[in-house]
Formats: structure tokens, sequence, C-alpha cells
């Protein structure tokens, strides 16, 4: 009969402490959230990208390529958001790209098919979902 | 008239300034061929250009043809006369003062000299000459240079003196020359009573303009030939009256010195009018239009205020005038002004009237092309933007441009506010790549566009760019 009541109340003890911790359990990532925001890794403009890599990371890139890119790596991605890549040739907008990222990290790039008439200076504002510029790249597109 | 409202200060001296020296002119020559050549090269002047305004063609060039020329000969004709002129005066009689060859003194000298000389019946031949040069009609003669004196006159012609038949020259209180042989006149119908003595007198009156005083010795009559005419005299009186007239001097009594001022006046008004005809035949005499080019200044702009745009920088401005002001025209004198003083930021619209145009005198606006300007001002502001590389040309072969470092990233720019607010990058001046092969620095100057940006007195407009050159990964 003791031996019923010791297991009783162990029982009963196992059973508050499950409570407590799973009721904790749950607000850690909450807390972590608050901690933690969108952070710009890395922004680089490249002739490609390879194993999710840039490849040949540049300020001025031939015409001849046919294409160039803007690599953008985010860490930590606290929840799914996205960003903005906005393009602009000589002061002029050209394009503006959204791109999606996810948690925990990201990397995502946008780029454009090249023209004989984007020859000259370039720059592409990077910001987040409310508009807030986190980067500016600058290149040139060159013969 | 409506000219009258162009003319300009430098005009009425230009009139004034040349009127005076007509009527000296005058004074300086009155009485003699010179004067009597000039008015007629004036009068074939006056003809010349009334032929002109007829459209005469070949009359006035005739006209002009013979003006020149005779211009020309005028000084070759009479250069005796001129440099008699000129050599006999110092430069306040040629400028300013009235001929006056002797004082009172001398002509009382000469009229108590010929009274002695008519009493003891003396022949005397005395020459006064006037404006006229007569060394060309005058023979022999000993220089003498002495001061005249009733002594001297009346022992010159003395007749035991070896030149008492010459006559003798007198110029000013001196007498220059004596035995002096004149021309004799070829008059045929000169009276009986008059001897060789006379007929020379005649001779030099009737080519130039000097008097000259006979006593005969036979009746001791006193004569004076002027012109072509011979004066009896009939005591001394008479004689000093005609010689002061002759020296130009001014009779106390009678009413000799009121015509001189009379006529001195007249001459002064005909030089003024026919010099004022000239001016306007020159300067006024034909209407001329020109077009000029001329830049738009702005004035009284605030000094926070900047022109960003407008419609035109220069005007057309279409110009009348003479024909000799129009070609003296500098385009300097002529200024085309907007006052901004009233301008607000934005587009402003201006009318450009002859209030906005200065133009020397004599000159008027017919029109002005575009006669509207536009100007659009702009609030000045300084900003600070980031600097980018205008790179161009290509990369050697298997190079890439992997990284590069501006020094300063940034400058500030002054300039309009809504330039600037538009503006977010400024670029270097094209940097080439072709013979960038491995890492290094350069220098690139900045391209502010549009020209009304400036680098604010701090900043540099110079850029030093460092630049990573890394082979390109396969």
């Amino acid at each position: 009969m003791k031996l019923k009541y010791i297991l009783i109340v162990l029982l009963c003890s196992n059973l508050f402490l499950a409570q407590v911790l799973f009721a904790q359990n749950p607000r850690q990532p909450e807390s972590g959230a608050v901690q933690k925001k969108l952070t710009l890794d890395r922004a680089v403009m490249c002739e490609g990208i390879t194993d999710f890599a840039p490849h040949n990371p540049a300020v001025v890139f031939s015409i001849k390529i046919g294409k160039v890119f803007c690599y953008t790596s985010f860490d930590p991605v606290p929840e799914k958001t996205f960003i903005y890549h906005k393009w602009f040739h000589r002061d002029s907008p050209s394009t503006n790209k959204r791109l999606t990222l996810q948690p925990p990290r990201w990397a995502t790039y946008s780029t454009i098919q090249l023209r004989e008439t984007d020859k000259g200076p370039w720059r592409i504002e990077i910001s987040d979902q409310n508009g807030k510029l986190l980067s500016i790249l600058r290149f040139s597109i060159t013969d | 008239m409506p000219f009258i409202q162009f003319i300009r200060w430098q005009d009425v001296v230009d009139i004034l300034l040349n009127s005076y020296i007509l009527f000296r002119l005058y004074v300086l020559f009155r009485g003699t061929y010179v004067f009597r050549v000039l008015t007629g090269i004036a009068f074939l002047w006056i003809f010349q250009r009334i032929s002109a305004y007829f459209g005469l063609i070949l009359t006035s060039w005739v006209m002009q043809g013979i003006t020149a020329v005779l211009a020309l000969i005028i000084i070759i004709v009479f250069r005796n006369e001129i440099r008699s002129v000129l050599q006999a005066k110092n430069l306040k009689a040629i400028l300013w003062g009235f001929p006056q060859q002797s004082g009172p003194t001398t002509i009382q000298v000469i009229a108590d000299s010929v009274k002695t000389l008519s009493r003891r019946r003396i022949g005397a031949l005395i020459v006064l000459p006037a404006k006229e040069n007569l060394d060309d009609v005058l023979q022999g003669g000993i220089p003498l240079q002495g001061l005249i004196s009733k002594e001297m006159i009346t022992s010159i012609f003395w007749s035991d003196n070896p030149v008492h038949d010459g006559a003798v020259i007198i110029e000013g209180d001196r007498i220059s020359k004596v035995g002096v042989i004149l021309p004799l006149s070829y008059k045929s119908d000169l009276p009986s009573r008059y001897a060789t003595r006379h007929r020379a007198a005649l001779g030099l009156a009737e080519t130039t303009d000097a008097l000259v005083v006979v006593v005969s010795e036979e009746t001791g009559n006193v004569v004076v030939a002027k012109d072509s005419n011979i004066i009896n005299i009939h005591g001394s009186t008479s004689l000093i009256k005609i010689l002061k007239e002759h020296m130009g001097l001014h009779e106390i009594e009678g009413g000799y010195q009121q015509k001189e001022k009379f006529k001195m006046g007249i001459a002064a008004v005909i030089s003024f009018f026919f010099i004022t005809g000239m001016w306007v035949s020159f300067s006024k005499g034909l209407d001329t239009l020109i077009t000029l080019e001329v830049p738009v200044e702005y004035t009284n702009r605030k000094p926070d205020f900047q022109i960003v745009d407008a419609s035109v920088n220069t005007v057309r401005l279409h110009l009348g005038g003479s024909g000799a002001l129009i070609r003296s025209l500098q385009p300097e004198q002529v200024q085309v002004r907007l006052d901004l003083g009233h301008a607000i930021i934005g587009r402003n619209i201006f009318s450009i009237t002859q209030d906005n145009i200065s133009l020397p005198p004599g000159i008027f606006l017919r029109k002005v092309v575009p006669s509207v300007v536009e100007v659009t001002l702009d609030e000045t502001i300084k900003k600070e933007i980031p600097v980018q590389v205008d790179w161009a040309g290509e990369l050697p072969a298997g190079l890439i441009l992997s990284e590069i470092n501006i020094d300063p990233d940034k400058v500030e720019v002054i300039g309009g506010k809504r330039i600037l607010e538009k503006l977010s990058t400024i670029y270097t001046q094209k940097v080439h790549l072709d013979n960038l092969k491995e890492s290094g620095t350069i220098f690139a100057n900045l391209a502010l566009t549009p020209a009304s940006l400036n680098i604010a007195s701090g900043s540099k407009d110079k850029v030093r760019i460092a630049y990573v050159i890394k082979p390109r990964a396969k």
C-alpha cells in the first residue's frame, strides 16, 4: 500500500514536470524570433551561379557574357519573407525583382539578359519587403 | 526730326570741333586765293551730295573725283601760301588769334615816312605783304631785317643810295628786304602820268594780295596799289586808314570793328551750318539695318536660386541706324538683360522689351526674335551623392575586375533642388579598361550632368580608384 502511494506521487510529479516542460517548449522559438532579424549576409554581382554560389564575382562585366547575376544570401531568415532587387541603368529604373526567402537561411539571385543598349553604369538596390534599403551594388556593363 | 533724339554728345563735339576748324581756315586764309578755291571745293562737294541724293550716279562720281583731286591740288599749288601762314604765326595765332600784321606804330611810321618822302619828292616803293607769299613774284633784293623807322625809310630811298630804285618789303615792324624788283603790270590803259614805279606797284598788286605804296619822284603824289586798283592818297589820314584795313587792324573810329565782328560771326554761323549739313549727310544720310545675335544676361537672381533651364541663351536683335554708326557698332555695346528679381521657383515667362535692351545712342531697335523667354528657376541646395565609376572598353581576355574602392566614395554637390532630388549617383568620366592588366590605382574626374551642378568647395572633383584584377575562373 505504501509503495502504491509512492508510485502515485512519482507519477503526479512526472505529470507536473512534463506539463511544465511542454508548456515551456513552444515559447522557445518565439523568444528567438524577437532576438534575430533578417540579415543580408552577402551581396555580389557575378557572371553566373554554380552550386548555389556566385561564379566570378566582379564589378565590371562584358556584354559578351550575355547575362549578369545579382547574388544575395541571408542568414538568418527568421521567417518566410521576400526581398526586392531593383535594377537601375544610369539612375533609370530597369526592372524590379521580388524574391522569396525561406528560414532559417536562404540564398537567392536575380538576373537580366544583356543587350547592346545596356552598356554603362548600373546599380541594384536590395531592400526588404517593407522597402527598407539593405544594400546597394554598383557595377558596369562594358564592351 | 526723329534722329535728333539719338544725337550723342560725341556728335555735338564732332560738329563743334569741325565747325571751328572750318572757321579758323576762313580766318587764316580769307582774302587769299586759297580760300576762294576752298569755297569752290565746298560747292562742288554740295553739288556731289545733291547728285547722289537724286541718284545721278555719273555726275556724283565725277564730282567726287574732282573734289578729291582739287583737295590735293590745293595743297600743291598753294603750298607757299599755306607755308607762310603756318610759318608766320605761332600755334596760338593759328588756333585762336586774328591776323594783325603790325601795330599802329608801324603804320604811323610808314605814313610819316611817306609824307616826308612826298614833301621832298623822293620816289619810293613800299610793299606791305598780306597773307600770300611773295617769294615767287619778287626778284632780287637785299635782305635787311632792320627795325622800321622814318629815317631808315627816307635814307633807303635817298637818290644816292644804290638800292633807292627798288622796293622795300615791310613785314611786321621790320624792313625785310630793300632794292627788290617788282613784276610790271601789262595793263595798257594806265594813265600817262604813271611811270615805271607805278606800273611795278600795280604789277605786284594784281598778282598778289600785297599792298604797295608809291611816292612819285616827279610830282610827290602818293598812290596805293591794291588788287587791280590804284588809289590816290590825299593826306596821311586816308593812307593810315587804307594801311589799317590792309593789315586787318581795327579802326578806332568808324564801324570797322563792328563790321569785322559781324563778318566773323557770319563766318562762324556758316561754318557751323555747313559742318552740320556735312554731318547729317555723312552720319544720317542712309539708314542701315543690322541683325545681331546677343546673349541674354540674367540679373538680380536671388543667391539661393539657380537657372535650371532657359528657352534661349541668345536673342536676335534687328537694329537700325545710320551706316556710320552701324559700322562702328561693337557687339559689347549691345546688351540684353532680364531682371530675375521678382522671378519665382519654377517656370517664369518674360517678354523682352526696349527696357531690357541697352543700345548706344543713334541705334534703334526694330525687332527682337524671340520676344518671349522662358526661364525655369530652382532653389540651390547641397547634397551628398555617391560616386560610381563609369567604366568603358574591355579588360584583356581572362581577367575580371573583381573589386574597387573609390576615395572619396561620396561628394557634396551644389545644384537645383529639383535636379538633386532626382540625382542619386555622380559618375566619373569614362575610365578605360583596355590597359588594365593588374591591380592598381587610377584617378578619374567627375562628370557633372547637367552642367548647372557644381562640386561644393569642401569636396574634390577627382576620385582615386583602387582596383583589384583577378584571373577569370573557368
